[in-house]
């Protein structure tokens, strides 16, 4: 097991400096960030000096070297355009997006997971149909879409929620306070439609393969009451193809929440790395792009944990 | 009962003396940082023009009022005395005086990250005469002086000095109407107001700028009354807001100009096919050609649906230097047609426009209509619109041969298109910048240096509008389209007032 962890720890740091090289290759190719830092009453020597405070009038190589170097010091470099640590200027928005993709992943599980085996006990049930029909829906509707109608309703229309933005924050979260909650409702059920959905069809796909393998027939043949023969045997042995897509599809969340924070608002990474790709912002994007990483990697070995507790036969 | 009735009263007196009331504003883009002589960017000027003050401010018309000077004085063309105001207090209760005005310019020049040395440049000396006393020396005479100094935000040398420069940007402490409580980035900045502003207590307790940049959102904000007032107000959502009967729309008329540039200055340019080979704007009756044949009115109407004012200059008129003799010329595809017959290009040419499609309103949008509109008049426009972060390396390179642009003069003052754009292009004097057209004129350029010189206001405006005539008017040096308007929407509970300089300037709402 040790071994196991120490080489995917090797793994994930080789994986990180590919990535930070790849990155910091890009943003150097993509331009010159003095040309939008700099006012247009700037002349010709005040560009040259901002380059040099900057540090981005060397060779590739000796920025690339200076910045590993830092790396080594844990510094990944002050952003171009706050001006503050780049990796501080990523975790201070880091919760507010852990915390979206956090509530909307749970509130997917939550729902998803049992109108998924509803709709897999008994498939040609009116209320089945219905679910799936839902589902459907909320796999096709792009997330765009969706925020705006609940804005519209819920804001413009009856006031009984906030449009936009995160309101008290308390413990680094929003879920604590009752202005908080209100705040979150709409991104977090914006967010988890999706998901929500997925995880419903891939439950209920799982749970219908499962329930007509040989085992089932014979634990009910046996007598074994119906609710331990869904909820226990059948369940378990359809979770293991769900774990894998909800580690991805958490991946996803955290990476892509863009355009839901773009909608309500909300102060998360996503917002912050597309205005800093616009502004050529190189130590936000490595910064923020490493973190991203990280987590994907984590949740990797979360997952492949996981499997060895849901399925004795999987062996790390 | 008479007891009762007391009671009443001063419960009611405490109710209204306990009510803090708020003004809630919802920016279509935020603050990048809380040192005001760090990033020179409209929002974050904005914003921190709350906090700080200046020797001198911009009214809403962008005329020059007294801030923290009270007075100046201007003995010789090059020595400015300014005399400053007594008994101002910054926010952690230290005193202004001539100390921190010599800090705050020395700092802009020393610091090599600043984005204000544009505004500072002009300046040799800043002494100290008396506490209350500064002597500006300047390295030329300067006329556009002032107008620069309302971007220099006074800081406290005792707060500042020593200090890193990530501290400066997190602790915002200047002699304004509001002080900082907190920023929460990307989310909302808030602040309360100071009690002993010297020009009196600002109505609003508190102040809170929330940064709502999708469009829809900011509308959806005002809409449902969570904030009191929007900037950039969509234009497809105007209509939309005025029928609201708890909300008021404003059109202030801002002081960006789009407009067109093209490569004035190679034989053969990269981005354009012509028959004979050659660079086809290098002949002005090309260049005319392309000014008759675009029809603005059909951007205006249809792109910016009404919100845009034509231009046929480089200053909208409340810019110094504006010339009310210069009129736009009515659209004429068959003049145009003429035109280009007369340069020998009577089937026209090819050319690929450069736009930026996240810089300016509907930029992209605008590149399009115009490539349709020369399309009838025989010239194949390819519009390349790319984000701003690779549009302005590529035309700062003079990677181009047509492009679109846009100019704000910021100061308020036509010098700063005509040094920047208009003269030719020169690294050792600082001129011409963004002429990435690199358009030149002997006279043209010698005018502009004589007017930057000139402390005549009369005559100096006579040398601005002479230059401005014969680089657009004789020499179509480039295309103008349209200046900008801003649009804002307001809660009918407050008093807004809309600024030419498209700030929010909190204390003048009521």
């Amino acid at each position: 097991m040790l071994k196991y962890i120490l080489n995917r720890l090797f793994h994930s740091v080789i994986v990180m400096f590919v990535i930070s090289f790849i990155v910091f290759f890009i943003m150097f190719k993509a331009g010159d960030p003095v040309q939008l830092l700099l006012p247009p009453d700037a002349t010709q020597q005040d560009v040259i000096e901002m380059r040099h405070a900057l540090g981005i009038d060397q060779s590739f190589i000796k920025q690339y070297e200076a910045f590993l170097k830092n790396v080594a010091k844990g510094n990944l470099g002050n952003s171009f355009v706050y001006g503050q640590p780049a990796l501080d200027v990523v975790f201070e928005r880091l919760p507010a997006t852990l915390e979206l993709s956090v509530l909307a992943m749970i509130f997917s599980i939550i729902f998803g997971v049992p109108l998924g085996i509803i709709a897999s006990i008994k498939p040609k049930a009116w209320y089945s149909k219905a679910i799936m029909f839902l589902s459907l829906s909320g796999i096709s509707v792009p997330v765009f879409w969706t925020g705006m109608v609940l804005v519209l309703i819920f804001s413009v229309l009856l006031g009984w929620l906030p449009s936009s933005g995160r309101g008290e924050v308390y413990l680094f979260t929003s879920a604590f306070t009752w202005d908080g909650i209100k705040h979150l409702i709409m991104p977090v059920l914006t967010l988890s439609f999706f998901q929500l959905a997925l995880i419903l069809r891939l439950t209920r796909t799982g749970m219908m393969e499962v329930m007509m393998q040989d085992y089932i027939k014979l634990a009910t043949a046996k007598g074994v009451p119906r609710r331990v023969v869904v909820y226990y045997h059948a369940l378990k042995n359809s979770l293991i193809p769900l774990i894998t897509v909800i580690g991805i599809q958490f991946g996803q969340l955290v990476a892509f929440t863009i355009v839901t924070e773009t909608i309500f608002a909300w102060p998360g990474t996503g917002k912050l790395i597309i205005d800093s790709i616009q502004n050529l912002d190189r130590p936000i994007v490595v910064a923020y792009l490493l973190v991203i990483s990280f987590i994907f990697v984590a949740i990797n070995f979360i997952v492949d944990i996981l499997y060895t507790f849901v399925d004795p036969r999987v062996r790390v | 009962m008479k007891k009762l009735t007391v009671a009443v009263a001063a419960l009611a007196l405490v109710g209204t003396i306990g009510f803090a009331k708020t003004l809630k504003v919802g920016l279509a883009s935020g603050a990048y940082t809380m040192d005001p002589q760090a990033f020179n960017e409209t929002a974050t000027n904005s914003i921190l023009s709350n906090i700080f003050d200046t020797l001198v401010r911009f009214d809403e018309n962008i005329k020059v009022h007294p801030d923290l000077a009270e007075s100046w004085s201007n003995p010789e063309p090059k020595v400015w005395i300014i005399k400053l105001r007594k008994g101002v207090k910054f926010h952690n209760g230290n005193t202004f005086n001539a100390d921190d005005v010599v800090f705050t310019f020395d700092r802009i020049k020393n610091w090599k990250k600043s984005g204000f040395k544009g505004k500072v440049s002009m300046i040799d000396k800043v002494e100290k005469i008396d506490d209350y006393t500064v002597k500006f020396t300047t390295k030329k005479a300067f006329p556009v002086f002032l107008r620069k100094l309302t971007y220099v935000n006074m800081l406290d040398k005792e707060t500042v000095k020593g200090k890193s420069d990530e501290w400066i940007g997190l602790h915002p402490i200047g002699t304004g109407p509001y002080k900082f409580v907190l920023w929460r980035k990307g989310d909302q900045i808030k602040f309360k107001a100071n009690p002993n502003y010297w020009a009196g207590k600002a109505k609003f307790d508190d102040l809170i700028f929330r940064v709502l940049s999708n469009n829809a959102t900011r509308t959806a904000a005002i809409l449902s009354g969570e904030v009191d007032l929007i900037n950039r107000v969509p234009v497809v959502d105007v209509n939309r807001i005025k029928n609201n009967s708890k909300l008021n729309t404003f059109v202030k008329p801002g002081l960006r100009l789009i407009y067109l540039q093209m490569d004035q200055f190679r034989e053969k340019t990269p981005y354009v096919k012509s028959p004979t080979g050659k660079n086809p704007f290098l002949d002005v009756r090309v260049r005319r050609a392309l000014y008759y044949g675009i029809n603005e009115d059909a951007i205006i109407k249809y792109i910016m649906k009404g919100f845009a004012a034509p231009a046929a200059q480089f200053h909208p008129d409340v810019v110094v230097g504006y010339d009310p003799t210069i009129k736009r010329v009515k659209y004429d595809p068959a003049k145009a047609k003429k035109l280009l017959a007369e340069a020998g290009y009577p089937n026209g040419f090819s050319v690929v426009l450069d736009a930026p499609n996240n810089r300016y309103i509907n930029d992209a949008q605008i590149a399009q209509a115009v490539a349709s509109s020369l399309a009838k008049i025989g010239i194949k426009v390819k519009v390349n619109a790319t984000p701003k972060s690779s549009f302005f390396p590529k035309t700062a390179k003079q990677d181009t041969s047509f492009f679109l642009i846009g100019w704000a003069s910021s100061d308020g003052d036509g010098s700063s298109m005509l040094d920047g754009v208009v003269h030719s292009k020169d690294d050792v004097k600082g001129y011409g910048r963004y002429n990435n057209g690199k358009y030149s004129n002997a006279q043209v350029d010698k005018l502009i240096e004589e007017s930057d010189g000139n402390m005549n206001p009369t005559a100096r405006v006579k040398q601005m509008r002479e230059a401005q005539k014969i680089a657009i008017v004789d020499d179509q040096n480039i295309i103008p389209l349209h200046y900008q308007v801003d649009i804002y929407a307001s809660s009918k509970k407050i008093k807004f007032v809309p600024r030419t300089d498209s700030r929010i300037w909190a204390y003048d709402i009521k």
